[in-house]
């Protein structure tokens, strides 16, 4: 039992930051869920997508494995582009795969979405081949600030920086959500698409917006992820889609603060069985959680049975 | 007369040509082959039709999104595996292990379906999603302690197919039993879909609530399709298994499951020629991409997206005649169209001939409600509400928008249990039981808004209320046993007995032509002919004449005095047309804020000051 609580504070820190990443994943689903009412299965090969515009940013910009760069300046560019990149692919999933399905059966639209998710990834494996590419974080990285020990918890620098933009990236999402114009029509089109409509709101452009924004925080998680395990292949997308629906799943989809606090707790929830379990059943854990929580309390855990929605 | 229902099916020397030529073909296939490269994706496809069948019958038939198919494929590999390799020094024989696989595929389909099959679509595909993950993971990682699976190398060299002493080991006899087993589950699909079985999978496709208010069992068939594609899947598995000679995680993994949901959207779901054809055309055409090897997914992913936007319906949606026989269903065999008005006076003369038994309202209770009262959070919808019906009597329920009136429908027809109080029919209580239970009691009723089953064809709409009368079960469908026979024969006489009573309205040609092509009192008419066709006592109209234009309510009108006086129903009914109220009914009940305010025959209804206040407001002092 000691060596568990030892390891405590040093899985806490790990959940964190995974679970902010799940968070980030999480809400581009919610967001879509809450208007659509549609699973967006392409959205995990979104998010790979993220982590290879980053990997690609980052060669840009170095020679022999060492950035020509400020690392501030180069780690900055590889979100920023990793989110224009996949915002921009969001729309055009939106635009050429749901939206002439927009009055169709459910089915069809799930359907087309796991259309959407396959096509993404072959089409990735057939330009980047199968092998797995490597973020080199250690060049990037000055090694003063590499790794901060902190009691027995070990710190990296990239830990850091995932949570710090993590939660910097929820932070102007709520604000956009609940401060701005903007905001306020995303939420009326979410309560009743119909209803926004005939108060003057374009439903066409909230739905694109959503889209975009969605997108371009899961290209986000991409990227960082990315620079956190330092590598990414084009099947990664599918097991994070996965553990991203379940964080959004746990804190009732549809509801934006919901799917930030449920990719929380999966991620803590993660770390802390590692601790129990051999770390390959890690996977089966998440699932497992996914399976009970839709079936005893599909509108999350997190109260309400009717979550407001986004 | 009879041959105005003539099926437009194959003639007997249509049929014997045609399985004639798919025999021979069968035959000669594998021993034509030009190597056995083409020989093996010859035994493939096979294998694929196998695997879409299994799928169509969840996806396609009942409409379910299970995306934990491939496990039931790996979970029937695997058993195989296990059970005929030297993995435990297990050497079962094959015709053995061959239903084990099976049967424990299918109990796994049955345990994940009973937990899971409440859920709605999307959250069903990702319950069915995360099972299929967890069993990958089991299989990738139960090779430590304990080497089960063997992770990522799989299991290997099992036994050689021994079916009674005779070895199977070259691919040409692999090929035949294949094929042979293909053939045997392409036949079961046809059965199954052309049954009872295949007519409540249908029409809980179509619309699940409407399905079940109608008597079927929305939750067990949805569990029997998913248990029934989980056999397939299983059986398929130990197949495969045995003729890929080993097992591993990866032949059970999502790309297969999308290759095997393209195969069958791309044939149209539902539609068994289609779905064998798009299997066949999915295990050749990509060969001939083989050199752009890795285009292959892609395409898949393409052609989901491609379809459901452009044709979702698949490629053989609407090649009808390869399906159907080639006539209009308006038309005779010559090709003159076939005329309905000569059946409509056949009818009206017997009509008229039983005119002579006339019922009245009786004395006995049939249907008693008590006390009932349903709350929707802080809104009683129906409040402490308490009515009798009597036996053979024709009650009109009337009020303003919101009275309660449909909540009380809903109420006595199991959609909703109510929060407190009594609903007996014939002495039992019924409140809380499930729609499809109700009907068996014999209760049926029809909806404000038609929930008809738009695709399926006039016939098979009332065919499905016949579902709850009739009892034969999966085997007795796929074997043709004689009380399959005798049930399907018992359903048409009676479905056509009943459609009868609205003549040329729902008989002749219009048997098989679609509800939704129907003219909307057309529609409405057979949403009656539908609760008549559950062989129900008490019938409860949602407004049946909505909608209609005067000459059709008058039509109706006496169409539902006729059900009371000449056939014996009794009728609860809502209306707000008070011509057809005061013509029919035998008493009136108003409802307002879910309270009964009067209730007797319809002078003393009409009159009463509290119902015209409900309906007019208050008169100003």
């Amino acid at each position: 039992m000691d060596v568990y609580l030892q390891q405590l504070p040093q899985q806490l820190v790990n959940g964190l930051t995974i679970g902010g990443v799940y968070a980030l994943i999480a809400i581009g689903y919610t967001m879509v869920y809450g208007i659509l009412f549609m699973l967006n299965f392409a959205h995990g090969e979104v998010y790979m997508i993220g982590g290879f515009a980053g990997w690609w940013v980052l060669n840009l910009l170095s020679r022999n494995n060492v950035p020509i760069m400020n690392a501030a300046i180069v780690i900055s560019l590889m979100l920023i582009i990793a989110m224009a990149v996949t915002g921009l692919l969001g729309m055009m999933i939106e635009r050429f795969a749901y939206r002439p399905l927009r009055k169709a059966p459910r089915l069809n639209l799930l359907l087309s979405a796991l259309g959407v998710s396959i096509f993404l990834q072959n089409l990735v494996l057939n330009y980047q081949g199968a092998e797995i590419r490597f973020f080199h974080v250690s060049s990037l990285i000055p090694e003063s600030i590499r790794v901060f020990h902190i009691g027995n918890v070990v710190l990296s620098f990239t830990r850091i920086l995932v949570i710090l933009v993590t939660f910097l990236l929820m932070a102007l999402l709520t604000v956009m959500v609940k401060k701005t114009k903007v905001g306020k029509a995303m939420r009326a089109t979410a309560q009743d698409t119909e209803a926004a409509t005939f108060m003057g709101i374009d439903v066409d452009r909230i739905i694109v917006l959503v889209f975009l924004v969605g997108s371009a925080l899961g290209g986000a998680a991409g990227t960082l992820v990315g620079l956190l395990f330092t590598q990414v292949d084009y099947y990664v997308g599918f097991q994070a889609g996965l553990k991203g629906f379940t964080a959004a799943v746990l804190g009732g989809i549809g509801n934006i603060f919901g799917a930030m606090m449920g990719g929380i707790i999966l991620g803590l929830v993660e770390a802390l069985a590692t601790t129990f379990f051999p770390s390959a059943y890690k996977d089966v854990v998440a699932f497992v959680i996914l399976i009970l929580v839709l079936i005893f309390r599909p509108w999350g855990l997190m109260g309400e049975k009717i979550p407001e929605k986004v | 007369m009879n041959n105005h229902f003539a099926k437009t099916e194959l003639s007997k020397k249509q049929k014997l040509v045609l399985y004639g030529s798919i025999g021979v073909i069968l035959a000669g296939a594998p021993l034509i082959m030009p190597n056995n490269y083409w020989l093996r994706i010859y035994t493939m496809s096979g294998l694929y039709v196998m695997l879409a069948l299994g799928l169509n019958v969840v996806a396609g038939f009942a409409g379910i999104l299970d995306m934990a198919y491939v496990a039931f494929f790996g979970i029937g590999g695997y058993t195989f595996a296990l059970l005929s390799s030297s993995q435990f020094n297990i050497h079962l024989p094959f015709l053995l292990v061959l239903p084990i696989a099976a049967f424990i595929s299918m109990g796994f389909g049955f345990a994940l379906g009973s937990t899971s099959m409440r859920l709605k679509g999307d959250y069903l595909a990702i319950v069915t999603l995360a099972f299929a993950q967890i069993f990958k993971l089991m299989l990738l990682n139960l090779d430590r302690p304990v080497n089960i699976t063997g992770g990522v190398n799989g299991i290997y060299n099992l036994d050689p197919i021994n079916i009674l002493g005779f070895k199977l080991v070259s691919p040409v006899p692999y090929s035949y039993l294949i094929w042979f087993s293909a053939i045997i589950v392409i036949t079961g699909s046809f059965r199954i879909k052309r049954s009872r079985y295949g007519r409540g999978w249908q029409a809980i496709r179509e619309d699940e609530l409407a399905a079940e208010s109608m008597g079927v069992n929305t939750a067990w068939m949805k569990l029997m399709a998913f248990a029934g594609g989980a056999f397939i899947a299983g059986a398929t598995g130990a197949l495969f298994a045995s003729f890929q000679d080993s097992v591993f995680p990866n032949n059970f993994d999502f790309p297969q499951l999308v290759i095997i949901y393209c195969m069958v959207i791309l044939g149209g779901l539902g539609n068994i020629v289609g779905v064998i054809l798009g299997a066949i055309l999915l295990s050749i055409l990509p060969e001939f991409l083989r050199e752009y090897g890795a285009y292959r997914m892609m395409s898949y992913g393409l052609i989901l997206i491609v379809l459901m936007a452009l044709r979702p319906q698949g490629i053989m949606g609407e090649i009808r005649f390869l399906v159907k026989g080639r006539r209009r269903p308006d038309k005779d065999e010559s090709g003159l169209l076939r005329s309905s008005t000569e059946l409509y006076y056949e009818e009206k003369e017997q009509a008229i001939e039983k005119h002579r038994k006339r019922y009245s309202k009786g004395d006995r209770i049939i249907l008693e409600l008590k006390n009932v009262t349903q709350n929707f959070g802080g809104l009683k919808a129906v409040d402490n509400l308490s009515l009798k019906l009597f036996e053979k009597e024709v009650l009109s329920i009337i009020g303003p928008n919101g009275a309660g009136k449909t909540t009380l429908f809903n109420l006595v027809s199991g959609i909703y249990s109510p929060s407190s109080g009594y609903i007996l029919f014939e002495g039992s209580d019924i409140a809380g039981l499930r729609p499809h239970k109700v009907v068996k009691t014999g209760i049926a009723r029809t909806f404000q808004n038609l929930r008809l089953f738009s695709t399926m064809s006039v016939l098979d709409n009332a065919k499905v209320a016949q579902f709850c009368r009739t009892k034969c079960g999966p085997l007795s469908i796929l074997l043709h046993l004689p009380i399959y026979w005798k049930e399907e024969a018992q359903t048409e006489t009676r479905v056509r007995e009943v459609l009868g009573l609205f003549g040329a309205r729902l008989t002749g040609y219009r048997f098989d032509q679609q509800a939704i092509s129907l003219s909307f009192a057309n529609r409405r008419r057979l949403e009656i002919a539908r609760a008549i066709s559950t062989n129900a006592k008490v019938l409860m109209l949602d407004e049946p004449s909505a909608g209609m234009n005067p000459q059709e309510t008058i039509e109706i009108t006496n169409f539902i005095k006729s059900l009371r006086d000449v056939y014996g129903y009794t009728i609860i009914m809502i209306e707000h047309k008070l011509n057809v109220v005061k013509t029919v009914s035998d008493r009136v009940i108003a409802l307002d804020y879910g309270k009964k305010i009067a209730e007797g025959n319809y002078e003393e209804v009409a009159s009463n000051k509290q119902v015209i206040e409900a309906y007019l407001g208050r008169k100003g002092h």
